[in-house]
C-alpha cells in the first residue's frame, strides 16, 4: 500500500502544530508579562537592607534585562532569539533557560515512562482480565476498584504512600534522593512510590477503556471466525479482539499522556521533592522567572502536540482502513 | 441419483437443545433437533429467521455466546465423539480442521485490522504441520481456484480492500485451507447481490461435486434448496419440522408450514395477483407456545395440536414430519 | 425498534416541556443503579453538612495551642511535650475527645470545623466553576455546530489551542498572577474548563441539527434563536448534565491541587490547604493529612458514580 497521501498530511499537521504552539507561546508570555510583578522584586529586601533607593536599583536590574522596554518589543526580541535557538537566560537561577532545562529534564521523564508503562501494562491485562470475565465477581471487583482508582486525588494518594510505606514502614524515604545514579536499581526503588503515586489514576482508567474496548469487540462475528478456526483463545483474546480494541486505547493512552505531562507528573514531583521540570517551572512562576516558564510551557506543548501526530501516524498501521485527508 | 447410502452417515445430531439463559428469561433457541449427514451430500436447513437453523450451526461447533448460551440436551456425534459434550481441547482440533464454518455476516466475518494473508495462514499453521512458505503457496493456489485474480496480492490486502463477493470467496477459501471433511455455510447467498448468487451457488457446487465435500447449507430461500440441496431439514420454532429429499419437499411437502414456505414463492408459470405469505408471525423462542409450536398459524390446526406435541411420524423411510396430522 | 421509540419520546417531551413525567423515567432508569444512589446520597449529605455545618462548628480557624495535635475519637497517640517546669521533654499519651471528634492540627484548630469549611469550599468551587465552564462550552458548541462555516471552524481552532494548552500550568500561572483569591480560582478553571464540554455539545448538536422535528420548526419559519433556544438546547440537556457532572470532580480535584502547592485561597480552610499541612505533620499527626484526602475521595468518587449512572439512565441503548 502506498503511503504518499501520509507525508503531506504529516506536513500539514506539523505546521498546524507549529500554529498552536505560537499561540500557546503567546499567551504564556502575555500571562507573565502583565502581571502585576516584576523579576527584579526578590532582590527588593536585599536593596532595602543597604539603604539603596528601591526604584533605581530596580530600574537599573530591569534595564539589565531588557525588561524596561515595551512588551511588544521584549515579545519580539524573545521570538527572535527563539528561532535563532536561544531560549533566553533564567533570572532567578542565573544560568541559561537551556542549561536549566538539559539539567532536569531527565527526572521527569524517567518518572513519566515508568509511570506510563506500569499503568499500561497492568491496565491493560486486567482490563482483558475484566472483559473476558464479563459479569463475573472479579469482574464486579475491578470495576469498583477501578472506579475508586480514577477519583483518588494522585496527590494524596502521594502522601498517604509515604505516611504508610515511609513514615511507618520506613521502607523508603520520604523525600527522592537526587544523588543516586539514574541508573541504578536504588534510584528504580526511590521511583516506587512516586511512580504508584502517578500510575494508579491512569492505570485505573486504563482499565476501563480497555474494558470496554475488548467487549466492544468481544461479540463480533470475526471473533466467532477466529474461534471456528480452532484457534487457541489466548490467540482468539490476545490477537484477534485485543487488536481491534487496541485503535481507540491508544488514541485515549496517547492523550492522556499529553495530560499527564503538566498535571499528574507535577504535583507528584513537588510531592515527593523529585527536581523535574514540573518543580523547576513552578518554581519560575513563583519567582516571576519568565524565560523559564514560557520556554517549559512551550516544550511541554511541543511534546504533547508531536505524541498527538506520532499516535496519528501509529494509527495508519494499526487501523488499515483509515485514511486522513 | 441416490448414489449414497444410508450407512456412511458422517455427522448425527441428536435432540440437540440449545438454551440460552438471559435475564429476561430462558430463551428456547434450539429445542430437541435431529438430524444426520451423509457423505457427500448438501443437506439444508431451512426456515424463517429466529427459527433456530443458525444457532443449529454454531452449536455443532459450540460457538455460540457462552455465557448466555449453554447445550442443555443432546448429541452431536462426529467420528464417534460427542461434540456437544466433548473438552475444549478436543473440540479445537475439530474446527476449522474436521469441520469448517462460514458466517452469516460475510461482511464482518474477517478481521479488519489482519490481512487476509495472515489470516489464512494462521488456521493452517495450527492445524497442518506446514512452514509459513508451504501454507502460502497452499493458500494462493486455494485462492486461485476459488475464482480470486492476482491471489498472491490478496494475501497482502485487507477486509475492506475487498468487495462483498471477494470476500465471500476468501471467506469459502479459509474454510477450506484445513481440507475439513463438512462445510457449514450460514445463509451465503443473503449478504450477496443477485448477480454474485448464482456464482456463490455455483461455487458450493463444484466444493460438492469436485471435492465430495458434505455441506450443511442454511438458508430461509426455498429456491436456493431446490437448487443445491439433496435433504432438507425444515425448521421452526427451535425444532425439525420435517426431513425428506429435496424432491420430495418441493413436490409432496407433508408439514402444513412447508406447504405455506412453497406457497410463498413467487411461481413465474402460474399468473398471481399477489404474493402469499404464512400469517401470523414467528413464536418468540423465551414464550413457545404449548403443543405444536406451529398451532396458532396453522390452517389445519386441530383440538389436539393446542396441547401435546407432535410425534415423529415417518410418511417414508426417507421421510418424516413432525405433525398431528400424520400421526 | 425500542431504541427509536425512546429518543423519539424524549424528543417529544422537551418539545412540550413535559418534563416531569420524563424525569421519572430517567429516575426509575438510574435507582436501579445503586452506586449512582451512593453517590446522590453523598453528594446531598455534604450539601447540607457545607451548609448547616458551620452552625455546629467552632470557629476553623481559631488557635488553640492547649490543644494541639488531638488524635481523632478513638485513637491515642504517645506525644513527647516540652515541659516548662523541669526543662525536658516528656513522653505523654494523648486520647481524642469529643470536644474534637476529628481531631486537631499543629495549632489546636479543630479538624471537624476546618473540613466543613473544606466542604463548602469545594462544592462552591466545584459548583461554580463546572457552571462557568458549562455555559461557555454550550455557547460555543451550539454556535459552532448551528452557525457553521467559518465560524465554526474559528472557534474549533480555538478550542484545539486551548485543549492543547497543559491545563493545571495555565491554572497555576493565572491564580499566582491575579492572586489566590476563592473568586480567581473559580473563574480561572471556569475560563479554562469549557473545551471538553463544547467539543461534545458541537457533535451533538450537528447530528441534532439534522433530524426531523428541527428540520420541521426551520421549515415552519422559526427564528434561528427559537430554534437554538427551543429545539437544540432542551434536547442536548441530557448530555449536559452528564458532563457537568462528570466535570466536577475534576474541578474540585483542581482547586485542592492549587491549594496543595499554596495557591489556595489563604483566608478559607479548604482540603487542598489542610493536606499540605498535613503533609509537613506526618511523624506528629497523620489524620491531619488523611482526613481531608478521604473526604476528597469520597466527594469525587460519588460524584463519578453519580455521572455514570446518569449517563447510562439517559443513554437510550443500555439496558440499566
Amino acid at each position: 500500500m502506498r503511503k504518499g497521501w501520509l507525508r503531506d498530511y504529516i506536513l500539514k499537521r506539523l505546521l498546524y502544530s507549529l500554529i498552536i504552539a505560537w499561540g500557546i507561546l503567546t499567551v504564556t508570555f502575555i500571562l507573565v508579562r502583565v502581571g502585576p510583578s516584576s523579576p527584579a522584586d526578590k532582590y527588593l529586601a536585599n536593596i532595602a537592607a543597604r539603604g539603596q533607593d528601591p526604584s533605581q536599583v530596580i530600574a537599573a536590574i530591569e534595564a539589565r534585562y531588557g525588561l524596561d522596554k515595551p512588551v511588544l518589543q521584549q515579545y519580539g526580541e524573545y521570538i527572535f532569539n527563539l528561532l535563532r535557538g536561544n531560549w533566553g537566560w533564567s533570572l532567578s537561577t542565573s544560568m541559561p533557560v537551556i542549561e536549566l532545562i538539559k539539567h532536569h529534564w531527565i527526572y521527569s521523564f524517567q518518572l513519566i515512562l515508568l509511570s506510563s508503562l506500569f499503568a499500561a501494562i497492568i491496565g491493560i491485562l486486567i482490563g482483558i482480565y475484566s472483559a473476558v470475565k464479563q459479569y463475573t465477581k472479579a469482574d464486579y471487583a475491578f470495576t469498583f476498584l477501578s472506579f475508586i482508582g480514577i477519583s483518588i486525588p494522585n496527590f494524596w494518594l502521594g502522601v498517604m504512600l509515604i505516611l504508610v510505606f515511609s513514615v511507618k514502614l520506613g521502607l523508603f524515604k520520604t523525600y527522592y534522593d537526587t544523588t543516586l545514579p539514574l541508573f541504578s536499581l536504588a534510584n528504580l526503588k526511590a521511583l516506587t512510590l512516586p511512580v504508584i503515586t502517578l500510575g494508579t489514576g491512569m492505570l485505573a482508567a486504563y482499565v476501563r477503556y480497555t474494558r470496554s474496548a475488548m467487549l466492544d469487540n468481544l461479540r463480533k462475528p470475526f471473533v466467532t471466525t477466529a474461534r471456528a478456526k480452532g484457534l487457541p483463545e489466548h490467540i482468539v483474546i490476545g490477537k484477534h479482539v485485543f487488536r481491534n480494541a487496541l485503535l481507540p486505547l491508544v488514541t485515549i493512552i496517547m492523550f492522556d499522556l499529553g495530560s499527564i505531562v503538566f498535571g499528574g507528573a507535577y504535583l507528584t514531583e513537588i510531592v515527593f521533592g523529585i527536581p523535574g521540570l514540573g518543580q523547576v517551572s513552578f518554581n519560575a512562576i513563583f519567582a516571576n522567572d519568565y524565560p523559564v516558564v514560557v520556554a517549559i510551557t512551550l516544550i511541554g506543548t511541543l511534546v504533547v502536540l508531536l505524541v498527538n501526530l506520532v499516535t496519528d501516524i501509529a494509527y495508519t498501521y494499526l487501523d488499515p482502513r483509515i485514511r486522513y485527508e | 441419483m441416490q448414489s449414497y447410502s444410508r450407512n456412511n452417515i458422517i455427522l448425527r445430531v441428536n435432540d440437540l437443545k440449545t438454551y440460552f439463559f438471559t435475564r429476561r428469561g430462558v430463551v428456547k433457541a434450539v429445542d430437541g433437533v435431529s438430524f444426520e449427514l451423509r457423505q457427500g451430500e448438501c443437506l439444508c436447513l431451512v426456515g424463517e429467521s429466529g427459527c433456530g437453523k443458525s444457532v443449529t450451526a454454531l452449536s455443532i461447533l459450540r460457538l455460540f455466546d457462552s455465557p448466555p448460551g449453554r447445550i442443555v440436551g443432546g448429541t452431536v456425534v462426529y467420528n464417534s465423539t460427542d461434540l456437544a459434550s466433548c473438552p475444549d481441547q478436543e473440540l479445537r482440533k475439530v474446527r476449522g480442521k474436521e469441520i469448517a464454518l462460514i458466517l452469516q455476516e460475510a461482511q464482518s466475518a474477517l478481521n479488519p485490522v489482519l490481512t487476509i494473508g495472515d489470516q489464512i495462514i494462521e488456521q493452517m499453521k495450527i492445524h497442518l504441520p506446514l512452514s509459513t512458505d508451504e501454507a502460502r503457496f497452499k493458500a494462493i493456489n486455494l485462492l486461485r481456484e476459488m475464482g480470486i485474480p492476482s491471489a498472491e496480492d490478496v494475501l497482502n490486502y485487507y477486509p475492506h480492500q475487498l468487495s462483498g463477493g471477494m470476500k465471500q470467496r476468501v471467506l469459502v477459501t479459509m474454510s477450506l485451507c484445513c481440507d475439513p471433511k463438512i462445510l457449514i455455510a450460514d445463509e451465503p447467498t443473503t449478504a450477496v447481490d443477485v448477480t454474485i448468487k448464482a456464482q456463490v451457488l455455483d461455487m458450493f457446487h463444484q466444493l460438492k461435486t469436485k471435492r465430495q465435500m458434505s455441506l450443511i447449507f442454511i438458508t430461509h430461500d426455498l429456491a436456493v434448496v431446490a437448487e443445491i440441496g439433496d435433504r432438507a431439514v425444515v425448521m421452526y420454532g427451535g425444532r425439525d419440522v420435517e426431513t425428506a429429499p429435496v424432491s420430495e419437499i418441493i413436490s409432496a411437502p407433508a408439514h402444513p408450514y412447508t406447504a405455506g414456505l412453497l406457497e410463498c414463492l413467487p411461481d413465474l408459470s402460474r399468473e398471481m395477483s399477489r404474493l402469499n405469505s404464512i400469517p401470523g408471525m414467528p413464536p418468540d423462542p423465551s414464550k413457545m407456545p404449548p403443543g405444536c409450536t406451529f398451532h396458532p398459524r396453522c390452517p389445519k390446526m386441530i383440538d389436539i395440536c393446542r396441547t401435546q406435541e407432535p410425534p415423529l411420524a415417518e410418511i417414508s423411510k426417507e421421510h418424516k414430519v413432525r405433525c398431528h396430522l400424520y400421526a | 425498534m425500542n431504541e427509536r421509540k425512546e429518543t423519539a419520546g424524549k424528543d417529544r417531551a422537551a418539545f412540550h416541556g413535559g418534563g416531569f413525567r420524563l424525569a421519572s423515567y430517567y429516575w426509575q432508569r438510574m435507582a436501579r443503579n445503586r452506586l449512582a444512589i451512593f453517590g446522590l446520597a453523598f453528594i446531598i449529605f455534604l450539601a447540607l453538612v457545607a451548609i448547616a455545618g458551620p452552625f455546629f462548628t467552632p470557629d476553623p480557624t481559631e488557635v488553640d495551642f492547649e490543644a494541639k495535635n488531638m488524635p481523632p475519637v478513638g485513637f491515642t497517640i504517645t506525644q513527647s511535650v516540652y515541659d516548662i517546669k523541669t526543662d525536658q521533654f516528656i513522653t505523654t499519651r494523648v486520647s481524642g475527645t469529643w470536644k474534637h471528634p476529628l481531631g486537631t492540627d499543629r495549632k489546636g484548630r479543630d479538624m471537624l470545623a476546618m473540613i466543613v469549611s473544606g466542604a463548602r469550599v469545594s462544592l462552591q468551587v466545584g459548583l461554580l466553576a463546572t457552571g462557568i465552564a458549562i455555559i461557555i462550552g454550550t455557547i460555543i458548541g451550539v454556535m459552532s455546530a448551528y452557525l457553521g462555516g467559518w465560524i465554526d471552524n474559528a472557534l474549533m481552532r480555538f478550542t484545539d489551542v486551548m485543549m492543547t494548552f497543559p491545563f493545571f500550568l495555565l491554572l497555576v500561572l493565572i491564580v499566582f498572577i491575579f492572586g489566590p483569591s476563592l473568586a480567581f480560582i473559580v473563574l480561572a478553571i471556569g475560563l479554562t474548563g469549557w473545551t471538553g464540554t463544547a467539543r461534545l455539545v458541537r457533535s451533538e448538536s450537528l447530528s441534532l441539527r439534522t433530524r426531523e422535528f428541527v428540520m420541521a420548526a426551520k421549515a415552519l419559519g422559526a427564528s434561528d434563536g427559537r430554534v437554538v433556544f427551543r429545539h437544540l438546547i432542551p434536547n442536548v440537556i441530557s448530555l449536559i448534565i452528564v458532563i457537568a457532572t462528570l466535570s466536577i470532580p475534576g474541578v474540585i480535584l483542581a482547586e485542592a491541587a492549587l491549594s496543595f502547592i499554596g495557591l489556595g485561597d489563604p483566608t478559607v480552610p479548604s482540603w487542598g490547604i489542610i493536606l499540605e499541612e498535613g503533609q509537613h505533620s506526618l511523624t506528629t499527626a497523620w489524620w491531619v493529612a488523611v482526613e481531608p484526602g478521604i473526604m476528597l475521595l469520597l466527594t469525587v468518587l460519588a460524584f463519578n458514580f453519580l455521572g455514570d449512572g446518569l449517563r447510562d439512565a439517559f443513554d437510550p441503548k443500555s439496558n440499566v
